[in-house]
């Protein structure tokens, strides 16, 4: 039996908030909701409307999802500890004298900018309440910490001569956070 | 019972709702009202994220099964989450026993 236009524009506005798999499992309760109310003998239009209303607003139900969404864990996670690695990338950078690097003003800037860009993204998805936009952020976010610090590690091990305490330090630091983005990645992309 | 009323208790309530066997977000609903008698009024919609934070939490596990052709998604209490309903009844109880006596002038049955 096909259920009524009031319960697919409910879902709809599901829809437009959170992931597929999340909508399936309340379309499923609400389909169950909707079943038990003609159950009891009440006609499919009102038992659509009082389904649609025993399961509460929608877009509470969408904010409630996206106070639990992995992303902002995730993302935090990546925030708190960022501040970590950068002092030990620092402290490199300091005791190596990296502005003796051979590397491109143009290619520094860049390099600063995407830094910015990546960590504007963890800062959305980590304060983000609508949970796609929050997702999106962490995905690119949990990405973009993933490569820079990859981009960190490969860069002081060609530019510098030689392997310090400290860069050993720094590129551990990278190397957790690495590991703490393919960690947040899996349960957004899982959803 | 409104939801507002509820709060700080509902993931106890959701844990003790999954004690008797693996259940769906739906049948957690109808436990509930079942074991309050009906007098629990929960958006049976906003059960479903605060069930997702539990599995975040480790303390129930969800998994997706067919029923009738439709897929839905059943949750079942872990270890950690049965260690947690066990504290959280033992921690209910006591407060409830204190806030009663207070109330109702009477000592406290089990004086700490």
């Amino acid at each position: 039996m096909s259920e009524p236009r009031v319960i697919g524009a409910y879902l709809a506005v599901l829809a437009a908030e959170l992931p597929a798999s999340i909508v399936e499992e309340l379309a499923g309760g609400l389909a169950e909701t909707y079943q038990s109310y003609l159950r009891q003998g009440v006609a499919p239009g009102p038992a659509a409307q009082s389904a649609v209303a025993e399961f509460g607003d929608p877009h509470v139900i969408a904010a409630e999802f996206a106070r639990v969404n992995p992303a902002r864990r995730g993302a935090r996670r990546l925030l708190l500890t960022g501040p970590v690695a950068g002092a030990c990338w620092a402290a490199v950078l300091i005791t190596s004298r990296a502005w003796a690097w051979p590397v491109p003003l143009l290619a520094r800037i860049g390099f600063g900018l995407v830094l910015l860009t990546v960590i504007g993204l963890l800062a959305a998805a980590a304060l983000g309440t609508r949970y796609r936009v929050a997702a999106r952020a962490g995905i690119a976010g949990c990405l973009g910490i993933a490569a820079i610090d990859a981009i960190a590690i490969t860069g002081a091990m060609l530019a510098s001569p030689s392997v310090t305490p400290v860069m050993i330090s720094a590129m551990t630091a990278s190397t957790v956070r690495i590991a703490l983005s393919v960690q947040a990645l899996r349960p957004i992309l899982t959803r | 019972m409104r939801a507002e009323e509820l709060k700080g208790h509902l993931d106890a309530v959701l844990l003790a709702a999954l004690e008797d066997g693996p259940r769906h977000g739906y049948a957690v609903m109808e436990a509930l009202r079942q074991s309050t008698g009906g007098r629990l009024d929960l958006p049976t919609g906003t059960i479903y994220p605060a069930l997702r934070r539990l599995e975040q939490a480790g303390l129930i596990t969800g998994s997706w099964s067919v029923v009738g052709g439709r897929r839905r998604r059943e949750y079942r209490l872990t270890a950690a989450g049965r260690r947690a309903l066990s504290g959280r009844r033992a921690d209910w109880r006591e407060f409830a026993a204190t806030v009663s006596a207070a109330l109702e002038g009477r000592g406290c049955p089990n004086p700490a």
